[in-house]
């Protein structure tokens, strides 16, 4: 073997150890038997998994942030279906501007966009804190829904909606019946992009929260300054495991990765 | 060094990971020499030419080149010109920027580059294309850039992958007068690849054919047509009545045929429809198809040895379809092949 | 192509309006508190006093630094792992760029608390080190730059992987066995084929990289802890700690600035490159 023909291995080794490593050091951690967060793990044991379902605080924060997450991405796809189809298919006015201020929440950092919502929504108009959690996290997930929807949109010819028409059928009923068949694949992958990016935010959350109402990651980082025990390890774990598994499923059965 | 093997490849086994594509190849080809490489598709013509350009390692033998080992010498180091078969210009640079490349790499400057590269540019007719960025011409022009490309580096062997497979008819024919005028010109050693036969005949001082990873012969233009070695390489130039030999007699679907006059010793015969004689001869045949080719008309006979090609002169009375005809397959006009596949 | 207006406007507008309510224009007035001064009119006073207390200056030097090193190195890594992936062959090039992504799918809260276990001083750098006697004492790693460099490039690196995997893909075929023959080296490859051919994925992954660095705020929270920060950090201090409504204003409009000046920065570098050498 020379120089040349060690570079792929050795170059594809070292990143993907540096990448995967940590996580699998945190899967091991969370298997540890010892009192606080280390590796190599003290021991084996399941307790800090059995933990993770015992803490109420996170019972609560997941059940939050679930409902975000699908909450949240599902209000953004009913706002940001019609708008990709009128960026794609219609001779929209200002379609430039329509499309900036839909994406802008992703090149904002989040936690601007967190402080602004509380100071000038939430704070004013005396909003609710899960009300202000659910339009924010809609808002981070709209340039998403709108970017995989609209390139799914695109890869459909247009002339079938024509088509339709031409058959007798109303514009709403083209859409219903051709359009959104055809672009199944694309919405359910924009929900599942949707859903992990909602689900793994922090930064937007991190003004709105209050007394009882959290999101998990906010609740975890919170409960890392308190007890250094492997139970956030587990956790992370296991919602690692869970998105990792729906991603998976989704590329099995959708091609996912065409539309992202 | 003889003059015999400017180049000269080696016992040339080359391989992709583990399928070997190009097994045990020797090959001398003479200084100046235009060499054309035929065969079909996937038969490991530009495996080889990549091997020769030191762009795939040689997984044994030897690649020489002008009295030196090059066999572990870098692309970069080895003098060789390749013309792509998708010419691979470099789309971010114009046409002279193109020419130029190599020229810099090799630290040439100033007017003296600039002389080169208007040579070279000029040589291909493409002067006042200079500005232009490679998407900005056609098929045709964007060959002639790859050529002049790899021309001004006065490469010790110019190797040409499929140089003019991409090019309409006429254009085809330019590039061809084209090709030969620039080797005769500079008199740089040339290996073309081709899948067209009449192009490497037309072209080439001498013609590799290759079947399957090894050549199958090498011979001129006059060899390889008149005197195929194999069935695959007479097939390969037209010879449609192709037979083997055993025991002097053909072998047909009709079974053992005897021929008339005398039985040469070979594995196979091997006639081009013009050898067939028509209107006489001890075989009989039934005209199941005809077509007309200018000068000249082409039977399809259903006989007792199978289907038999035959084509005689169109100033000949035609003969209807249906018709009876005597005809002959004369031992002495074949073609001796030595294998048979 | 539809005609029909009015058909256009029903469909974008509740997407437009909604994020323009919640989004665009309470940012909008959160910037504008900036420079608004206290006794009525403009002012770009905010600005001078921010940047003239040292420690929002070391602060916005290493958001700066910190940004530019991560986008620097992932560039670097991730032409060799890209290039490396991209000659795999098809079934492995797959699996490959799946573990690349990955990460992605992981939160970066357990993507960064990680870090604490192999960095912090029990951790296993920290054991490695003194077991091979490099150092007596345990070093202090974690909450340090060197932390949130090493969580920020981990977080990152994927993004410029991925654009430059499709970058190199999408190049003329045989262009890098072209240059070869025409005597290139393979650094004169990089630099003059590759490179060109590629800069738009590296500007994509690049601005991606750095405005990700700029954002990110798990990671310099929980890797540079409260006394190494980070603008976003910063941020986040000066609202709930100080309460200080106009300084978290100043960074964020910083933060939005240096995000777009580095898109524009990238852009330019790459076409710069791409002008000089088209001259004869
Ligand atoms: N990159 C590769 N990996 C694996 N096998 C390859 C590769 N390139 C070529 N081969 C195989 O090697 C053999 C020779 O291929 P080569 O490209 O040399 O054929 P060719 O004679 O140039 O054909 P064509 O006329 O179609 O261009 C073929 O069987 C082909 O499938
Ligand atoms: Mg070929």
């Amino acid at each position: 073997m020379n120089a040349r023909s060690l570079f792929i291995p050795v170059t594809l080794f070292l990143v993907i150890a540096f990448l995967i490593g940590p996580f699998l050091i945190i899967v091991a951690a969370s298997f540890s038997a010892g009192e606080t967060l280390a590796f190599p793990p003290q021991g084996f044991s399941l307790r800090w998994i059995a933990k993770v379902f015992t803490v109420e605080s996170f019972q609560a924060s997941f059940a939050m942030s679930l409902f975000l997450a699908i909450g949240g991405t599902a209000a953004a796809l009913v706002l940001g279906i019609p708008a990709s189809y009128a960026l794609s298919r219609y001779k929209l006015p200002g379609a430039e501007i329509v499309r900036t201020v839909v994406s802008a929440p992703i090149i904002v950092p989040g936690i601007i966009v967190g402080l602004a919502l509380l100071r000038y929504i939430v704070v004013p108009f005396q909003v609710g804190i899960t009300l202000a959690l659910f339009v924010a996290h809609t808002a981070l997930v709209l340039p998403y829904a709108v970017r995989v929807v609209s390139a799914s949109l695109d890869n459909l010819r247009s002339d079938i909606e024509e088509a339709a028409v031409l058959l007798g059928s109303s514009r709403l009923g083209a859409f219903f019946r051709v359009v959104m068949p055809n672009i199944r694949g694309g919405i359910m992958s924009a929900f599942i992009l949707g859903f992990v990016t909602s689900f793994n935010q922090v930064p937007v959350s991190l003004f709105l929260s209050g007394p009882g109402v959290r999101t998990l990651p906010v609740d975890m980082i919170a409960y890392m300054e308190i007890v250094f025990d492997p139970s956030v390890a587990a956790l992370s774990s296991l919602l690692a495991f869970l998105s990792i598994g729906i991603v998976f499923a989704a590329e099995r059965f959708l091609g996912f990765s065409r539309y992202v | 060094m003889s003059d015999a093997s400017y180049l000269s490849l080696e016992k040339l086994t080359l391989a992709y990971g583990d399928t070997v594509a190009v097994a045990d190849l020797d090959l001398d080809i003479r200084k100046g020499e235009l060499i054309a490489l035929l065969g079909p598709s996937g038969c490991g013509k530009t495996t080889t030419m990549r091997a020769i350009a030191g762009l795939l390692p040689v997984k044994s033998g030897q690649v020489r080149l002008d009295g030196a080992d090059m066999t572990r010498v870098p692309a970069n180091k080895r003098a060789v010109g390749l013309v792509f078969q998708s010419y691979a210009l470099f789309p971010h640079l114009s046409v002279y920027e193109n020419v130029a490349f190599g020229l810099k790499l090799k630290g040439m400057r100033g007017a003296e580059l600039d002389t080169k590269v208007q040579a070279g540019l000029k040589s291909v007719g493409l002067s006042s294309f200079a500005n232009r960025k490679p998407a900005e011409l056609s098929g045709g022009q964007q060959q002639r850039v790859a050529l002049a490309r790899s021309m001004v580096m006065e490469p010790k062997v110019l190797l040409l992958d499929e140089p003019l497979s991409n090019l309409d008819a006429r254009l085809r024919l330019e590039m061809r007068t084209e090709l030969q005028r620039v080797q005769k010109e500079t008199g740089v050693t040339m290996i073309f690849v081709t899948h067209d036969q009449a192009e490497a005949l037309a072209l080439a001082d001498r013609i590799v054919v290759m079947k399957g990873g090894a050549i199958e012969q090498i011979g001129t233009p006059e060899d390889i047509y008149n005197r195929p070695v194999s069935s695959f390489v007479a097939d390969f130039v037209g010879f449609e009545n192709i037979f083997p030999l055993e025991g002097g007699k053909l072998r047909t679907s009709g079974g053992l045929i005897e021929l008339s006059g005398e039985a040469p010793s070979a594995a196979g015969l091997a006639w081009r429809p013009r050898m067939v004689t028509l209107g006489t001869g001890p075989f009989r045949g039934t005209v199941r198809g005809t077509s007309f080719a200018g000068d000249s008309r082409e039977y399809l006979l259903d006989t007792s040895l199978g289907a038999i090609k035959a084509e005689v002169e169109a100033a000949l009375p035609a003969h209807a379809l249906g018709a009876d005809l005597l005809f002959d397959l004369p031992a002495g006009k074949a073609a001796l092949l030595s294998k048979f596949s | 192509m539809f005609q029909n207006r009015a058909e256009a406007l029903a469909l974008a507008l509740p997407a437009a309006l909604f994020a323009a309510a919640v989004f665009l224009v309470p940012v909008v007035i959160l910037l504008s508190d900036g420079f608004r001064s206290p006794v009525g009119g403009w002012t770009i006073s905010a600005y001078t006093d921010f940047f003239s207390n040292t420690l929002n200056q070391t602060v916005f030097l290493r958001t700066l630094k910190l940004g530019a090193l991560v986008t620097v190195v992932s560039a670097v890594i991730g032409y060799a792992a890209a290039f490396a992936i991209v000659n795999l062959e098809p079934g492995a090039k797959g699996r490959m760029t799946g573990l690349v992504v990955l990460p992605l799918m992981i939160s970066p809260v357990a993507r960064t608390y990680a870090w604490i276990v192999i960095l912090g001083r029990t951790g296993i750098v920290n054991q490695a080190f003194q077991a091979l006697g490099l150092t007596e004492a345990p070093l202090r790693i974690l909450f340090s730059e060197t932390a949130i460099f090493i969580g920020l490039l981990q977080l990152f690196l994927p993004l410029m992987i991925i654009s430059l995997i499709s970058a190199l893909e999408n190049m003329p075929k045989d262009a890098i066995p072209a240059a070869r023959v025409l005597g290139a080296n393979w650094f004169q490859v990089f630099w003059k084929v590759v490179l060109p051919l590629t800069k738009e994925g590296l500007v994509i992954g690049g601005t991606l990289v750095f405005t990700g660095c700029l954002t990110a705020y798990i990671t310099p929270a929980i890797l540079g802890g409260s006394k190494v920060l980070m603008l976003e950090t910063l941020l986040y201090q000066q609202v709930s700690v100080s309460n200080n409504f106009v300084s978290a204003s100043v960074i964020a409009f910083i933060l939005i600035v240096m995000s777009f000046a580095a898109n524009i920065l990238l852009k330019r570098v790459a076409t710069a490159r791409n002008k000089m050498r088209s001259q004869p």
